[in-house]
């Protein structure tokens, strides 16, 4: 239907007014804030805080110093340790789940991810004190894979999610390749893997960025600088030294929180666009 | 065309003469390995550590002690319950009023961007969602530096409209005051999104039906939108309210639990159990102790879950 322009009614015209102040405010609060961080990063680090937008001595010497000391490289190469393997990890783990409930009959099949779900409301950090005493005791503290490691299970959430959307791929192609010849190895990778592929891209990248805000394992766990996430980089940094270490943090959280929201904007967009929920066609 | 059909249906057949696929636990391993040993082992040996005294001091011989720990944390002339209680009481007030604030002024935003008259609320809108998109621990760790006492750009800023320095991570009642506004900051564009998705599923006729009987905005408001939104927000509302019970991140990393109390060093005035829990593990090697806490936190989530799931009737289709 065509929109029409009409002439708005003077209460109308007030609610519109009001909502777009309300609004501008919102929006301030939301950027100036992180205004505030880029400012900071461009401020060489002795320069008191002020509540200036604009630096008063705009220089790179914070990124310089980030990357001179090296320990920031460090931090995210290990972060990216994490967050590929964790992402890809959950690939496999997830998938093959999510086709056993899609597609074939096992004893639970009924039950199943109802059970993994419930099991799942228990967020694994609370058990921290049993990880934390357990590998004290062995001995496997203060290791990059055994961090990874335990981050590492099946989430019944994602399983439940692409077990809906392996649900929409149509029977028919399972059919036809069936009579071909197929085992549900073939069907598997060559039919609805490949169908799936935006809903898999969206368990890697929301697994990554997840990884990326973990703190709590990663505190237990790691002890040494060398093994250090971002996370923990930037916890040091902020907690350590504040006045003379604000540049830098701000300089390596802009750093590494741009690609991540990015990639965050792209996926919404191709969320909300509906690509995930309608690209499968027959 | 009739022997094409005859070889589906003879493959459909083969299909399912097999009831059970055994190479379906094949499939499933994976899954069902990684969530054995990474979840399900750990949850029971958290419950089985909770009645033991394993600490620093019986590392490599604990042994049983029964209800002690919960005697201690529940018995008010325990000095340990002097930590808990307050703990616990923060804990649920912090969850409840976080969790509100959140969805009103996620709901509020979304109503008010919810205006055909507005043509660039699609702009609005994307602005909006950015503290959503910048990595929670990122943005909690900024306002850490943003809040601070004597450096902060917030204390400038507050400054230059004649306010003086307000100690927002220093005093008790600032510290908490700013873990509630910091989490609305990081949390209220995804209840925002929830909210304007279910502002657009209500039929524009309902709002025309009722202007011509005289509605005013507020009844329409009332009597249309929330019930609507209600009911479309509840599934995401309770889960909302049981992750901020347990949002170690919004408060470690920005107060780290501080400040501390004169009383005890075993928890500040904002730590939560999650994060009494993470110090009482790290800190203080009292792993009897933490696992306690994280059995009475195991027992809560189990019930909001419950609540939920009665609530809403999610996954209901999950089989």
């Amino acid at each position: 239907m065509p929109q029409f322009k009409h002439r708005l009614s003077v209460s109308e015209w007030v609610t519109l007014w009001l909502s777009r102040v309300v609004i501008w405010v919102a929006i301030i609060l939301v950027i100036v804030p992180m205004l505030y961080v880029v400012t900071a990063s461009f401020n060489p680090s002795q320069a008191y805080f002020s509540s200036s937008l604009i630096p008063s001595h705009p220089s790179l010497a914070n990124y310089r110093a980030l990357f001179a000391q090296g320990q920031f490289l460090v931090w995210l190469k290990n972060s990216s340790i994490v967050a590929l393997s964790l992402g890809l990890g959950q690939l496999v783990i997830t998938s093959t789940a999510a086709y056993a409930f899609s597609r074939m009959r096992f004893y639970g099949r009924k039950n199943g991810i109802m059970i993994l779900l419930i099991l799942q409301m228990f967020p694994n950090f609370l058990t921290i004190s049993v990880i934390y005493y357990g590998l004290a005791q062995v001995g496997l503290l203060d290791n990059l894979w055994v961090y990874i490691l335990v981050q590492l299970g099946g989430s019944a959430f994602n399983i439940w999610l692409l077990k809906n959307y392996f649900d929409t791929v149509p029977r028919e192609l399972d059919e036809a390749a069936i009579m071909d010849g197929a085992g549900h190895r073939q069907i598997f990778w060559k039919i609805v893997l490949p169908l799936a592929r935006p809903m898999l891209m969206v368990i890697f990248f929301f697994t990554l960025i997840g990884s990326f805000s973990e703190y709590i394992l990663a505190g237990t766990i790691i002890q040494s600088a060398s093994n250090y996430t971002l996370g923990l980089g930037l916890y040091s940094l902020i907690s350590g030294e504040f006045a003379k270490n604000w540049g830098e943090f701000s300089a390596a959280a802009l750093l590494s929180a741009a690609p991540l929201t990015i990639g965050f904007g792209i996926i919404n967009k191709w969320i909300a666009s509906g690509l995930v929920a309608g690209s499968v066609k027959g | 065309m009739l022997t094409q059909q005859k070889r589906i249906r003879q493959a459909k057949k083969r299909h399912t003469r097999y009831r059970v696929q055994w190479s379906a636990y094949g499939y499933l391993s994976p899954a069902l390995v990684t969530i054995a040993v990474l979840s399900v082992i750990p949850t029971l040996l958290t419950f089985a550590v909770a009645f033991t005294n394993s600490s620093a001091i019986h590392f490599t011989n604990p042994s049983f002690v029964g209800l002690k720990n919960f005697a201690a944390l529940f018995n008010m002339n325990d000095p340990l319950a002097q930590v808990f209680i307050p703990t616990f009481i923060w804990t649920v007030v912090f969850a409840f009023v976080t969790t509100a604030l959140n969805y009103f002024v996620g709901l509020f935003l979304a109503v008010l961007l919810n205006n055909k008259n507005m043509r660039e609320t699609r702009l609005y809108r994307a602005i909006l969602i950015i503290p959503w998109a910048v990595p929670a621990l990122i943005s909690t760790l900024i306002w850490q530096g943003l809040l601070n006492q004597s450096y902060g750009q917030v204390n400038a800023v507050l400054h230059m409209v004649g306010i003086p320095a307000i100690p927002w991570l220093i005093s008790p009642l600032w510290a908490r005051v700013s873990i509630i506004l910091v989490n609305l900051w990081l949390s209220f564009p995804f209840m925002m999104t929830v909210c304007l998705g279910g502002l657009q599923a209500i039929p524009g006729e309902w709002y025309e039906a009722a202007s011509i009987d005289g509605a005013t905005f507020w009844q329409r408001f009332r009597y249309i939108t929330l019930p609507s939104i209600w009911k479309i927000s509840l599934p995401l509302v309770i889960p909302s309210f049981a992750f901020q019970f347990n949002n170690f991140n919004a408060v470690y990393l920005l107060t780290g639990g501080g400040p501390a109390r004169n009383s005890t060093q075993f928890a500040g005035y904002t730590d939560i159990l999650a994060s009494a829990a993470y110090k009482m593990t790290l800190d203080f090697n009292r792993y009897d102790l933490a696992a306690t806490i994280a059995v009475v936190l195991f027992v809560l989530v189990g019930f909001f879950s419950w609540i939920n799931m009665r609530a809403t009737g999610a996954f209901r289709e999950a089989d």
